[in-house]
């Protein structure tokens, strides 16, 4: 099992960090899956994590100069590790000016990922800062947890607001309540409504837009029938979808939700050369 | 009342007078005795690039291991033998020698210090602008960062880790009390509560838990202030062990390291103290020091002056 990588080109790093930022602020630890062509930062939906789940994918040549990764077996060439996100990002923080960032699987006390930052210094010489991030492997056979999830049979499904916007109304609703109720219809209506026993506050957005959703097999008939009035909606914890919001530094591409009533939120966002999926489950 | 107040009246725009009442304890001074000279190795940088190098530790590590031969320099964040190493992140930072100012290394070693300490004195360097100087031996003889000014030298000794191996007699936990930071924070904190209330500042000071955990509680009954009570407890100490271990005494090498107060770190010591006027006599006037300490348990009012940077 070999993994080694190499990003030299600053944008690029720039991007690159910026993703592992906002995974450091959706998840304590998560899996970093290596393929020959992705990354993906996978989180399941255990209990631990309140039952959400997330899923990012990033394209390696999108950001790598070099990427070369053997995986554990040959038909199998593939890796799986668990690490705490924060330390990455901690690593990448102080690289904004680096000549050269490289990634490398190690095996010294425990498996860990060596990140070399080479930095411009004074001197003839860079000056080299190194970090090891303990990272554990996961075995093949606890790999089928980690699967894609497929996208819901979603009643509605609607593109976001503009994020910052969205973001601000959820702060400070954040401070009343726990938790949120998303509704929204096939009229580009969302409503975000809390409600205490003092106060209940609703925000209002028109004219969002609805995703068009290729029919596969009629599967998605449910929402094609329906009633464009009509508000599906699902309580969730307004912690989690601020997070979500707050991690957000560069605004997407495309941002959507598909809300399947009282059940769960699913929120796709994407970026150039970046997807990640979110789902937030309905609470009780 | 035995504390001196410092006012301060500071006009405002709109004719509001804020007044401010300092008060802080004449207390000894006890500073360390360190031949920064005698080192083998020494290194001048500016501040500026230190900085630069331990930003890429967290803020939560505690510990760095300098580490030098001629060739290079590599800092590197410490852990203990017992840590987990599936959960510790590891820094090392790997610098050339041209980037130092000054480069002088006598003797490879490994030195392991308290980073936090360090980076307040980079807190403090910015200030200066000018560069820090850092005199080293090998691990477990102390490491000095000084700062060099117009007006001030200051000179922050650190205790560094010893090599168990080499079982050196470095670590006798004698006990001195950090007076410059204690008054400080002691007064700040009065400043707060003779705010609130004209009347006892002493009071307001005695209720402050600021302790030293490795303490034993000697009078909780005494009208002392916190600052006197680490005085009374540490000499305690400090005459217990005069007596029963030998100081290392090296001419111009008496080295005194205080209890540090995470209490995990039982061998890891340190001191801080600025000076103002660069006085190098310091050798005689230490032990007499340590002697006076012992007595401002009963005589308060005593205590000799000391400048307070």
């Amino acid at each position: 099992m070999r993994f080694r990588a190499k990003i030299v080109d600053l944008a690029c790093l720039n991007n690159f960090s910026r993703v592992v930022n906002t995974i450091a602020r959706l998840a304590k630890t998560c899996t970093l899956r290596l393929t020959a062509d992705k990354l993906y930062f996978i989180l399941c939906d255990k209990v631990a994590n309140g039952g959400v789940s997330m899923w990012c994918e990033l394209c390696q040549g999108n950001f790598f100069d070099e990427f070369q990764m053997e995986g554990v077996a040959a038909d199998h060439n593939e890796i799986y590790l668990e690490l705490t996100p924060e330390n990455l990002s901690r690593a990448l923080k102080t690289a904004q000016s680096a000549k050269a960032v490289k990634i490398k699987l190690t095996n010294k006390h425990c498996p860990c990922l060596k990140v070399s930052v080479e930095l411009p210094s004074l001197s003839s010489s860079s000056r080299i800062v190194t970090h090891d991030i303990p990272v554990k492997v996961i075995p093949r056979r606890l790999w089928n947890d980690f699967r894609e999830p497929r996208v819901p049979d979603f009643d509605v499904s609607i593109y976001l607001p503009a994020l910052k916007t969205m973001k601000s109304v959820v702060e400070r609703m954040k401070n009343l309540s726990h938790s949120i109720v998303i509704e929204a219809n096939l009229n580009g209506e969302m409503n975000l409504k809390i409600e205490t026993d003092l106060v209940s506050v609703t925000t209002h957005f028109k004219n969002l837009g609805n995703p068009p959703w290729a029919s596969e097999d009629g599967c998605q008939s449910s929402a094609q029938d329906r009633d464009l009035e009509s508000m599906a909606e699902a309580r969730i914890d307004i912690k989690k979808l601020q997070q979500l919001l707050a991690g957000q530094q560069v605004n997407p591409t495309k941002a959507l939700c598909n809300i399947v009533s009282k059940r769960i939120v699913h929120f796709i966002l994407l970026h150039e050369d970046v997807s990640l999926q979110y789902f937030i489950p309905a609470l009780a | 009342m035995n504390c001196m107040r410092l006012g301060n009246n500071i006009a405002k725009l709109l004719g509001v007078i804020k007044t401010y009442n300092l008060t802080f304890q004449e207390c000894d001074p006890l500073q360390a005795v360190f031949a920064k000279h005698m080192c083998p190795n020494i290194l001048k940088v500016h501040s500026r690039l230190l900085a630069d190098i331990m930003i890429h530790f967290p803020t939560s590590q505690e510990e760095v291991t300098l580490s030098v031969t001629p060739m290079k320099v590599c800092f590197r964040s410490y852990a203990e033998e017992d840590a987990d190493f599936s959960k510790t992140m590891l820094t090392e930072i790997q610098l050339n020698p041209d980037e130092f100012d000054y480069f002088q290394v006598g003797v490879d070693s490994e030195v392991t210090f308290c980073l936090k300490e360090l980076r307040g004195l980079l807190a403090f360097s910015e200030a200066t602008h000018g560069p820090v100087s850092i005199h080293f031996d090998v691990s477990g003889r102390p490491v000095a960062f000084s700062i060099e000014d117009m007006v001030l030298e200051a000179s922050f000794i650190l205790a560094t880790l010893s090599d168990i191996d080499n079982g050196t007699a470095s670590q006798e936990p004698l006990c001195c009390s950090r007076i410059p930071e204690s008054s400080k924070a002691f007064m700040d904190k009065s400043e707060n509560s003779s705010m609130d209330k004209d009347g006892n500042a002493e009071a307001a000071a005695s209720k402050r838990p600021r302790q030293n955990e490795n303490e034993h509680n000697t009078e909780p009954a005494a009208p002392a202030s916190p600052v006197a009570k680490r005085n009374t407890c540490n000499s305690g100490n400090i005459l217990k062990d005069l007596e029963g271990t030998a100081m290392p005494e090296t001419d111009g090498q008496a080295v005194l390291e205080a209890e540090s107060r995470e209490s995990q770190y039982h061998k890891f010591q340190f001191l801080f103290f600025g000076a103002v006027s660069p006085k190098k006599d310091a050798i005689s006037h230490t032990s007499h020091s340590l002697a006076t300490a012992s007595d401002t348990e009963e005589d308060f009012g005593n205590m000799q002056s000391s400048q307070v940077l």
